[in-house]
């Protein structure tokens, strides 16, 4: 079986695991009275009660539940997700505007999360029982055991509060304004992309000065549990007998390290950063919220308390995606590192 | 008449320091492995044998450590009769020498092989660390047979560009090569001197030689950017063809398929055949064997042993052989040491041990082994290799002995020499020597 078939089948997997995943979700839905589930249906914030009773008895929603189930999956597989009263914009039309915040975040969190992860890790691995050891141990338990939203305010309560460094905010005004006004093009919505390729280097910086902190909070957070399983996970490759052949061949430290017992225990991290990774999506509502970033994070975490069923229900759908995504690219990457594992 | 030393130990002691306490593996252990002969290290398992012999190459892992005695290897092929005390030696100096002039095979092939590099890989990774300046020349000249075919325009100026970066990256294993061999025969000349100043140049000296291979910016560039490290693959191109040589001259059917294999992929025989390889890539004057064949079936174990034997007539000069299985034993070596519990019971050659053993422990392992007339029923031996944290005192045998005198509790025995070359540490024979 090749690498094809099985990304096809693990993709057919996926639609399977999406419709369970909209199943719950409708579930919870249904709890919800009609005129509150109205709202994904509707592209408009001003209804009278008389007009809600008329959409009520339109969209059905005082059918039964199964065939409610199956025409709001029609709409999904026609792409209308409805309307989201907390953003005030059909929800396809909210999203784009908030994934990118979210996206730019992670994708600059999740490099360092894993490199830091692996680097301390290693580190504490190859020089066991050393101050560097304890320290890194120490930062493992501290990341491991705060709470997202406490270490988020502290954070926020030192370098903003007492400093005066490090705002929270998406970008400062002045930057906002220049993303605002009509000659910035926006070609990826990637903030510093699209800062870059318009040559703004102040928006840039700007743009990375506001992404600090949050990314900070997730570093310290995420790269805690990867920290401490590259550090045993390494620790139990050194003392594999494939490590004494290759020092009995000549193998130099770095070679030993490197080549001989990283490779190895990387492959548990591996499967690790990636639900690191699709957590960190998910896990974004606390750090978005805190540092007031407008991230679908931020959207949902408002969503929520306002009980915008459509914002709600196309995110979990998006973020089921997301982790079936994440974990087929890790079956890959897995299966690409460890020969002994074979894709069937 | 006495052969030319190889390796030699002197009162080394290998502690492992565990969450129970120390355990005690190896106690003063003294042998000597001459040149040109097998030399066979018999013993229960938990003896030492495998500790004795980790030490010799100082790759014993942690929590283990040598903590006294000496190691003298006489290396020099100019001067045999000279040897250098390795334990002072950096761990860039032990690296430089295992696997080119030491190597070893191990008990269980399935586990020395690293699962994520390819039989390839494992075994080009020899010629990297040792044979750098050969192979570079190799590559080097075969760009420059291939250079008259190509003649001028993209083709050429690519293969132009190559050869220069080969060149350059084959001048500094040249200079570095140079230099090693400089500070080599100095502190060659330095061995033997104590005073304050040759000390203090041989530190010198050995933190020098700890410097790695300085290669120009072009080349490190060239190394690091994808697309440039192709400049490589003529290299690895020299060196495939090395393995695939090495890999045929084992007798390993249809090497060009293997070498591309991962070690899961291969049978316990095959993947000990992986292992002798990487031990041999480099022609290493001793070949250590740690129980080849134990965890092998009976008719690969015999192929193994025929390999191993073949080797040692072909290619290696001396080989250490470790076993429990006493045939093996009668069959390849030609001295034979006896250890228990981390001491040195018995040494002498092997038609000697077999025909007169001394000490009461190689006496009890003979005699536990069936003979071809077998009468009566085996002996055993009563016990079990004691817990070296807290070994027994004197003579460590003493508990399992069926000779114990009061004298073995509070003494361990010196080694007496009671014949040519045969040499037993056991009180009975002491106590002989006084009457």
């Amino acid at each position: 079986m090749n690498l094809y078939s099985f990304i096809v089948r693990r993709l057919l997997f996926m639609i399977l695991v999406l419709v369970g995943v909209s199943l719950l979700v409708f579930t919870v839905m249904m709890i919800l009275p009609p005129g509150q589930r109205l709202a994904a249906y509707v592209t408009s914030e001003k209804v009278t009660p008389e007009q809600m009773d008329a959409l009520i008895a339109k969209y059905g929603l005082n059918d039964p539940a199964p065939v409610q189930y199956i025409r709001w999956l029609g709409n999904v597989l026609r792409g209308e997700f409805g309307y989201s009263v907390t953003a005030s914009a059909p929800v396809i039309t909210a999203f784009g505007l908030y994934f990118p915040t979210t996206l730019e975040l992670v994708l600059y969190a999740t490099p360092l999360i894993i490199l830091v992860g692996v680097a301390l890790g290693t580190l504490g691995a190859v020089r066991k029982d050393s101050v560097a050891d304890h320290a890194t141990r120490v930062f493992a338990i501290v990341g491991y055991s705060l709470p997202t939203f406490w270490l988020g305010l502290l954070l926020l309560m030192i370098f903003y509060g007492f400093l005066g460094i490090f705002p929270p905010g998406t970008l400062s005004n002045s930057a906002s304004d220049v993303v605002m006004s009509s000659h910035f093009h926006h070609y990826t919505r990637l903030i510093t992309i699209d800062a870059i390729l318009n040559w703004r280097w102040d928006v840039f910086l700007d743009a990375l000065y506001h992404m600090f902190l949050p990314a900070l909070n997730l570093v310290i957070i995420n790269s805690a549990m990867i920290m401490r399983l590259m550090r045993s996970s390494m620790l139990e490759s050194l003392g594999q007998d494939y490590m004494m052949t290759a020092r009995a061949k000549g193998a130099d430290e770095k070679t030993l390290y490197k080549r001989h017992a990283r490779r190895n225990a990387l492959l548990p991290v591996i499967t690790v950063s990636g639900l690191t990774l699709a957590g960190l999506m998910g896990g974004m509502v606390i750090t978005e919220t805190i540092f007031d970033r407008t991230g679908i994070g931020w959207w949902m975490a408002r969503a929520a308390t306002q009980l915008d069923v459509a914002a709600i229900m196309f995110n979990v759908l998006f973020l089921g995606t997301i982790y079936v995504m994440i974990n087929l690219i890790v079956d890959v990457i897995y299966a690409y590192v460890d020969p002994r594992v074979r894709l069937s | 008449m006495s052969a030319q030393h190889l390796v030699e130990t002197r009162e080394l002691a290998t502690n492992f320091y565990t969450f129970e306490g120390v355990v005690r593996a190896l106690n003063n252990v003294s042998l000597v492995v001459d040149q040109g002969e097998t030399y066979g290290i018999v013993g229960e398992s938990g003896c030492g044998k495998s500790v004795t012999v980790r030490s010799m190459m100082r790759i014993v892992q942690a929590p283990g450590r040598i903590d006294g005695g000496k190691i003298v290897m006489f290396l020099n092929a100019e001067d045999k009769a000279k040897g250098i005390e390795i334990l002072g030696r950096t761990e860039a100096y032990m690296a430089s020498i295992r696997g080119k002039d030491i190597s070893m095979i191990f008990q269980e092939p399935g586990a020395a092989l690293n699962p994520v590099l390819s039989v390839h890989q494992q075994i080009a990774e020899s010629y990297e660390f040792h044979r750098m300046d050969e192979m570079l020349e190799k590559s080097i000249a075969t760009l420059e047979a291939h250079a008259k075919e190509l003649g001028g325009g993209p083709a050429g100026w690519w293969n132009g560009l190559r050869k220069s970066l080969l060149r350059r990256e084959l001048g500094a294993h040249k200079n570095y090569s140079a230099r090693i061999q400089t500070i080599d025969n100095e502190l060659y000349k330095l061995e033997d001197s104590t005073d304050a100043a040759s000390l203090g140049r041989k530190r010198e000296l050995n933190h020098e030689r700890d410097k790695p291979v300085r290669r120009d910016f072009l080349v490190e560039f060239a190394r690091r950017v994808p697309f440039f490290a192709r400049y490589r693959r003529p290299l690895n191109r020299t060196v495939e063809a090395q393995v695939i040589d090495l890999l045929r001259s084992l007798g390993i059917p249809n090497p060009e398929n293997i070498a591309q294999r991962y070690p899961h992929e291969l049978s316990g025989g095959m993947q000990q055949r992986i292992v002798i390889a990487i031990a041999l890539a480099c022609h290493p004057t001793l070949l250590i064997a740690d129980e080849p064949t134990s965890n092998l079936d009976v008719t690969i174990q015999a192929q193994i042993v025929d390999l191993i034997r073949d080797l040692k007539k072909t290619a290696i000069s001396s080989v250490v052989f470790i076993t429990h299985d006493l045939g093996l034993v009668a069959e390849m070596c030609d001295r034979v040491t006896v250890m228990y519990a981390g001491d040195v019971a018995e040494t002498a050659t092997v038609k000697e041990l077999f025909r007169n053993p001394l000490h009461p422990y190689a006496q009890g392992l003979l005699d536990a082994v069936p003979k071809e007339i077998q009468e009566g029923e085996l002996t055993i031996i009563p016990g079990a290799v004691p817990n070296l944290i807290r070994p027994p005192s004197g003579c460590r045998f003493h508990p399992r002995c069926s000779h114990k005198m009061a004298i073995c509790e509070k003494e361990k025995p010196p080694t007496l020499e009671l014949g040519p070359g045969h040499f037993v540490a056991c009180h009975l024979y002491t106590k002989d020597q006084s009457k």
